[in-house]
């Protein structure tokens, strides 16, 4: 049950809402509200602007944010590599990164073909996060200063334990992220084999 | 900026490599600290219960957290009040032991004479009980030593237990931002599933060793085996140690036996306990409760043990068990990367 949902409840069944002062809480709230006019970067503004976590309440933002860890990346500092094991989706909280693909094994240095670059609000790796034994499908790389807000296995599981409404939740807006990759990923391979067949004509 | 990157990776493994030489220096703190990183480790599940849920399930919980932990020290409590009787009968009757063993040492030397001709010179009945007193008076000596130790325990595992508790998240999350990019990901899952192996593993061998000691105790009660408690107690320690643990703790119930000279005492009906108590852990407790928890070939587990003795006493035969399945991982992990690059 929401945190929202139980004040609206105890509050038809005129019970005490709080017996104690939350002081965490009420600060995260003021942070929250339209009235703050201090430091607008914070995580709620964040993630309230995410399409696909716009299902969250405020409490379950304020939940989430609590799995999340904060890591900084310097301009031309390598996120991941291509076929690196990955446990993480992640969150592009300041900064761009770029995405690389392709690239040869043999040679270290080498980024491969550039794909597109990510920007504030945008997301990836959310596959390292659900699947067994994942490979990075592409060489992600931090284009200027960068601040990712990443969660991993380890946390998902801790937030399945802690919070299984949020953690279905969160897995549910994962599963949709994927389920909207794949569609485009078979609308681009349709495309192309449309294109391969009108070229096999030509000739 | 690559060379930055490297400067942050070498201070991370010289950070960590402080640790555990400082570790090593003080066992005096790193004792204590682990046994409350055990305890920690052990009711953390519990944490979860008493922190998620409504007000009234928590209550509620709580409620029948408490009575469970009541119900279950009663007979524990009872349990060390028969270890104690036991533990005071068996030393009084040391010398009527040392007698029996003695009488019995007498007549085996009288058969190797009329039998081969040969006479045995040596004594070593005398040999044993001097090493006893020997032993003895060492512990003795000992005791300020041991008492001191304990009131540091005491002082000490509730201070470390405070910090598990209310600052762990705090220092982890530090230790966390410094882990190098680079690295991170991999080491946040190690440390996690370590971190989840080995809490797993002492709650298994906990309640692995509980069952098979009250079975024991049980046992011998019924065939009216003297010492009942303190063998089902020392069955249940021992078995915490895989393999060798089971042996060593059907060695004190062999001793007792031998030297009894009461004729209800039957070693066949005693022996036949200890066998059923470890079957019933072998082939029903440790593969429900344990192997799942550390997936390691019977060889490397006896192996571990005896390197695990070696270096760290019995803590070490014990801790040494989770610390190979996390190296297992690890080595799992790197070698599916060289295989990657390959």
């Amino acid at each position: 049950m929401s945190y929202e949902r139980d004040i609206m409840n105890k509050g038809q069944n005129s019970e005490n809402l709080t017996d104690r002062l939350d002081v965490p809480l009420l600060k995260y709230l003021w942070e929250a509200s339209p009235l703050y006019f201090g430091k607008k970067d914070n995580y709620h503004e964040f993630f309230k602007k995410i399409s696909v976590l716009s299902s969250f309440s405020d409490n379950e933002i304020r939940l989430f944010t609590k799995f999340l860890h904060r890591r900084e990346f310097i301009a031309d500092e390598v996120i991941f590599r291509q076929g690196d094991s990955g446990y993480g989706f992640y969150f592009i909280f300041e900064g761009a990164v770029d995405i690389y693909a392709n690239h040869l094994n043999s040679n270290p240095d080498d980024r491969g073909d550039f794909v597109i670059r990510l920007d504030r609000r945008q997301y990836f790796g959310e596959m390292g996060l659900l699947e067994d034994f994942n490979r990075r499908s592409a060489t992600v790389v931090a284009s200027e200063h960068t601040v990712l807000l990443g969660i991993f296995k380890p946390d998902l599981e801790k937030m399945l334990e802690h919070y299984p409404v949020l953690g279905a939740k969160f897995l549910r807006e994962t599963a949709l992220i994927m389920a909207n990759r794949m569609g485009q990923l078979t609308r681009e391979i349709m495309s192309l084999k449309r294109k391969l067949k009108e070229v096999e004509q030509r000739i | 900026m690559q060379r930055n990157l490297k400067i942050k990776l070498f201070l991370f493994f010289f950070q960590l490599l402080t640790a555990i030489v400082f570790a090593f220096l003080f066992p005096r703190l790193t004792l204590p600290f682990g046994f409350a990183y055990i305890i920690y480790l052990m009711t953390k599940p519990l944490t979860v219960l008493l922190t998620t849920g409504s007000k009234k399930q928590r209550f509620l919980f709580f409620l029948l957290l408490f009575a469970g932990v009541i119900f279950s020290l009663l007979p524990i409590f009872a349990a060390f009040y028969n270890l104690d009787t036991d533990f005071s009968k068996f030393t009084d009757q040391l010398p009527e032991i040392e007698k029996q063993l003695q009488d019995k040492y007498f007549v085996f030397k009288v058969y190797v004479f009329e039998k081969f001709g040969y006479r045995l010179n040596a004594d070593p009945v005398s040999f044993v009980v001097k090493k006893l007193e020997s032993s003895g008076i060492l512990l003795l000596a000992k005791i300020p030593n041991y008492l001191s130790t304990f009131f540091e325990w005491i002082l000490l595992v509730p201070m470390f237990l405070y910090f598990f508790f209310f600052q762990s998240q705090n220092f982890g999350s530090r230790f966390l931002r410094s882990i190098p990019n680079s690295i991170f990901e991999k080491t946040y899952v190690l440390f996690s599933q370590f971190n989840t192996k080995f809490g797993e593993y002492i709650i298994a061998k906990f309640i692995e060793a509980t069952i098979l000691g009250t079975l024991v105790t049980l046992g011998l009660l019924i065939i009216g085996f003297p010492y009942a408690f303190v063998l089902g107690f020392i069955a249940g320690v021992t078995n915490i140690l895989p393999y060798i643990g089971p042996i060593i703790g059907f060695v004190p119930a062999l001793l007792v036996g031998l030297m009894s000279n009461d004729p209800n005492v039957s070693m066949f009906a005693m022996g036949l306990i200890y066998l059923i108590s470890n079957l019933i852990d072998m082939v029903l407790v440790f593969p429900l409760l344990v192997s799942k928890v550390v997936n390691l070939n019977p060889i490397i587990v006896v192996v571990s043990v005896i390197v695990g003795g070696q270096l760290g006493g019995v803590v070490g035969m014990i801790v040494i068990i989770p610390f190979i399945a996390f190296f297992k991982l690890l080595f799992q992990e790197i070698y599916k990367d060289l295989s990657v690059q390959l």
